[in-house]
């Protein structure tokens, strides 16, 4: 379709809003979360043990009311690599790779190996996509950057900031919305002056090179958002040391045990990979 | 001892030789309630930053309560004593969710939380957003931002809130809201300092500075300025050319055209009446001739045979196909005559905005058809590119955009992309130059960057008309700007509507919609409305809109209210005043 829209391509803040026991719990046990479900999806070689992140995400999401397919929303982009991905395993063979070959069409051979390991890679993405969707969609904005407050919190002792760190991650948050209308209404007034953007016309090259005089006034634009955003905070007396915070995220009843069972999952991917092996 | 205090407060920024702030004395009591007006750059932004000792004086003092903003203590108390409320509604946003936002200021006073609960509570509730409170920020309207904002600093118990131009971006009716928030304020014993461009809302204030290349200039009461009291303080040469040259209020505007003494806050309907009782005033019932001033300014246009641009059941949404899918216009039918001069008008978030691109092609319409001059948008054969130039769009704050080093070759960069070069480019970029007030020679080699904010409007508008296309479709182009400029603007945009170009324009003012041939309502998405300007504000207009009346046109509605029809219907104030004289 012709016409320009950065915003449609900004793909944060998919939060879905609701009071489900999952949504309520607090933000540094759905980090813990996140942290060993994505562990276990990476790290276990087994087919089951890649599963199971998946497996719970799906029963997790369920209990928060969250349909599977809006689980799996990441995953579509990540398609065409990947295809690549499999079709470089088709293409370079393996050294002393001696298992049965699959399919052979010409020079290029699909071995048991290799064919094991496009498996373990669609399965892998899949898993860890499902996992970054379930916790994109129970947290919120401001629980993520709290989230990463509270879990850093005993790094403190070691001159680690995490206010200053967490409020560094959250304004880039909100910059990322700022930084596309920016853009879009900079390309708007190109584009109306002949640039070419959104017009349906011209080659990549011709393209790209439209975005070179964007360039220059988006980043003073940023630069002006940023000096007017810290002096707005200044104005209210923005303190590095010895800030105290409104949003604070009581215990759910039995949080502890979910954060055993964060743990335990991680293990259990572990175990299942030592006995299928 | 006085609240604040500028004890010859001297203020310069460390790259620039120019004095923004030159020997400033002022002392402010608890309580007050200050306008500060003065032409763009006169430093009244400067002056509500040093209250919160955002700025430091480079000599002299300032004192909140007697302690001096250079020393740590004395700076903390000006931070929580006065608090800011910016221009821009969405860039003063600190969090994500609207009580984090208010809690902001009181988190860095390192308050228990228990404090900050209640602070946030009654901040909410006094700016009347209780109702929002879990919402996220940035889905507010630009009218309750601002009133997030001032929940923002009143949190932080701020005795002052200083408001820098924090109108300027509202639509009629966040204004008026934000005003009446103004006034409840000073009513519950806060000092308001409010910085604007709008002498109507200076009036409202009890006393009035005018700034004038950061010196006071004038120091007193609007009535002195603009109402009763204006004549003694002229005669006592208390008011200088920069305070002369800010205009008046409409109200007094009006009064002194038609040879009454100005009075500040007065209401049509008080100004009415004493039209009536003007001892010259005895024929006016009488008049009935319908070629009234206005009428006859505006050369009739014949009928029109063609159009520039036609919508038929237009539609369009944000973020389509998405779980955020947002409709920004429904079914929009409308046809603009070619050469005909026409203004968008309505709320913010009516669709003003969207209309306009869609006309330049710039976005798409999801359903229905757009054509401009003839051409069909959705066309897939066509390049887009060649109607976008035939009607160039200047975005808000076209400023923004502006890339290039030196500001001749800002303005070539649509030419050049038309293919022009050489003498003819040089003249095109020329004319384009003069014709917004920026003399070529002077201004050709002028680093972009250091020209003034004026000035960079001006040099974007000037790329624009450098296109020379056969429409100009403006969004906002005088907003923010001071009197001086947006006249200036205003006359350079009538030009080219004189010249034949099709203007399309949206605007939140009222009195520059007036002057179009044709008003086009926006409301939610909808066309609400369309017509010529004297049938939408005097036959048709609806509150429902969220829009004001041109101040010119509720006088003549309360002078038929009194039973005194002037047969005519002027909208702008000296059409009026010639009618009535």
């Amino acid at each position: 379709m012709k016409g320009i829209e950065f915003f449609r391509n900004v793909s944060i803040g998919l939060y879905k809003q609701g009071d489900s026991y999952v949504h309520r719990l607090t933000p540094a046990t759905k980090y813990l979360w996140l942290a060993s479900l994505m562990l276990s999806g990476i790290a276990s070689s087994s087919y089951i043990g890649a599963l199971l992140p998946l497996a719970l995400c799906l029963a997790i999401g369920g209990v928060a009311g969250i349909r599977p397919s809006f689980l799996l929303r990441g995953v579509k982009p990540l398609l065409p690599i990947l295809a690549i991905s499999a079709l470089l395993q088709a293409v370079f063979s393996w050294p002393g790779d001696t298992s049965t070959v699959l399919f052979s069409l010409g020079p290029f051979s699909l071995t048991a190996k290799e064919g094991r390991l496009v498996l373990m890679t669609a399965i892998r993405t899949l898993s860890l996509m499902t996992v970054i969707g379930l916790f994109t969609s129970v947290t919120s904005e401001g629980e993520s950057v709290h989230g990463i407050e509270d879990t850093l919190a005993p790094f403190a002792k070691l001159g680690l900031h995490p206010q200053r760190l967490a409020l560094a991650v959250g304004i880039a948050l909100r910059f990322v919305p700022i930084l596309a209308g920016e853009l879009e209404s900079i390309a708007k007034a190109q584009a109306s002056r002949g640039a070419n953007f959104g017009s349906g016309r011209g080659g990549p090259i011709a393209k790209a090179r439209a975005y070179l005089p964007l360039f220059v006034p988006v980043t003073i634009r940023a630069l002006e958002r940023a000096e007017i955003l810290a002096e707005a905070m200044e104005a209210r007396g923005y303190a590095e040391e010895g800030r105290t915070r409104l949003a604070s995220y009581p215990r759910q009843k039995g949080e502890s045990l979910v954060k055993l069972a964060a743990l335990a999952a991680c293990a259990a991917s572990f175990i299942i990979d030592y006995v299928f092996k | 001892m006085p609240f604040i205090e500028l004890d010859h407060v001297f203020f310069s920024y460390p790259e620039s030789p120019r004095l923004v702030l030159d020997n400033l004395c002022l002392t402010i009591q608890a309580g007050e309630y200050i306008a500060v007006v003065g032409a763009n750059g006169s430093g009244k932004s400067s002056l509500l930053r040093m209250l919160n000792a955002l700025r430091v004086p480079v000599s002299g003092e300032l004192r909140i309560d007697g302690k001096a903003s250079s020393c740590e203590e004395g700076r903390r108390a000006a931070r929580s004593a006065v608090g800011l409320v910016f221009q821009s509604p969405a860039d003063q946003i600190v969090s994500s969710s609207v009580e984090e936002d208010v809690a902001f200021g009181p988190e860095n006073l390192g308050l228990p939380r228990a404090e900050i609960v209640a602070r946030v509570d009654s901040a909410l509730a006094a700016v009347g957003l209780a109702g929002e409170r879990r919402r996220a920020s940035h889905f507010l309207s630009a009218g309750q931002q601002q009133r997030l904002a001032v929940a923002g600093v009143l949190a932080m118990n701020a005795r002052c809130i200083a408001f820098d131009e924090a109108t300027a971006m509202l639509d009629p009716e966040a204004r008026e809201m934000v005003l009446r928030l103004m006034d409840g304020l000073v009513g519950s014993g806060k000092t308001v300092i409010h910085a604007t461009h709008d002498m109507s809302e200076a009036s409202l204030a009890s006393r009035l500075l005018v700034l004038d290349a950061g010196a006071i200039v004038f120091d007193g009461s609007p009535e002195e300025l603009f109402g009763e009291g204006r004549r003694a303080a002229r005669s006592a040469g208390r008011i200088s050319e920069a305070a002369e040259a800010l205009g008046l209020p409409d109200c007094a505007a009006l009064a002194v055209a038609l040879g009454l003494e100005p009075r500040i806050r007065e209401s049509a309907a008080s100004l009415a009446a004493r039209i009536i009782a003007r001892p010259s005033a005895t024929g006016l019932a009488l008049r009935t001739d319908p070629t009234g001033h206005d009428a006859a300014r505006r050369p009739a246009r014949a009928s029109p045979e063609a159009y520039a641009f036609e919508l038929k059941g237009a539609s369009h949404s944000y973020l389509r196909g998405t779980a955020n899918e947002t409709p920004s216009l429904r079914g929009i039918d409308l046809d603009l005559p070619l050469g005909s001069m026409v203004a968008f008008v309505g709320r913010t978030g009516s669709g003003k905005s969207t209309a306009l691109q869609l006309l330049d092609g710039l976005v798409a319409a999801s359903s229905g058809k757009v054509s401009a001059f003839g051409l069909d948008l959705a066309d897939p054969r066509i390049d887009l590119r060649a109607p976008r130039m035939r009607a160039p769009l200047s975005v808000q704050r076209p400023e923004s955009a502006l890339f290039e080093l030196y500001a001749g070759d800002d303005v070539a960069f649509g030419p050049r992309n038309l293919g022009l070069s050489g003498k003819v480019l040089v003249e095109r970029v020329r004319h384009a130059m003069e014709e917004t007030g920026l003399g070529y020679l002077e201004f050709r080699d002028r680093q972009t960057r250091t020209l003034s904010g004026g000035e960079k409007r001006r040099l974007a508008l000037a790329g624009v008309l450098a296109m020379d296309g056969d429409a100009l479709l403006l969004d906002e182009p005088t907003s923010s700007l001071d009197p001086a400029t947006k006249r200036s603007i205003l006359d350079f945009v009538g030009g080219a509507s004189r010249r034949g170009a099709t203007v399309v324009m949206a605007t939140h003012s009222m009195e520059e919609a007036a002057e179009a041939d044709l008003v086009a309502v926006f409301a939610e998405g909808r066309l609400v409305a369309s017509g010529h300007p004297e049938s939408i504000f005097f036959d048709r207009f609806d509150p429902a809109w969220g829009l004001r009346r041109p101040f010119a046109c509720e006088v003549v509605l309360a002078l038929e209210d009194l039973g005194f029809p002037i047969g005519a219907r002027p909208l702008s104030i000296p059409a009026l005043a010639a009618a009535l004289s």
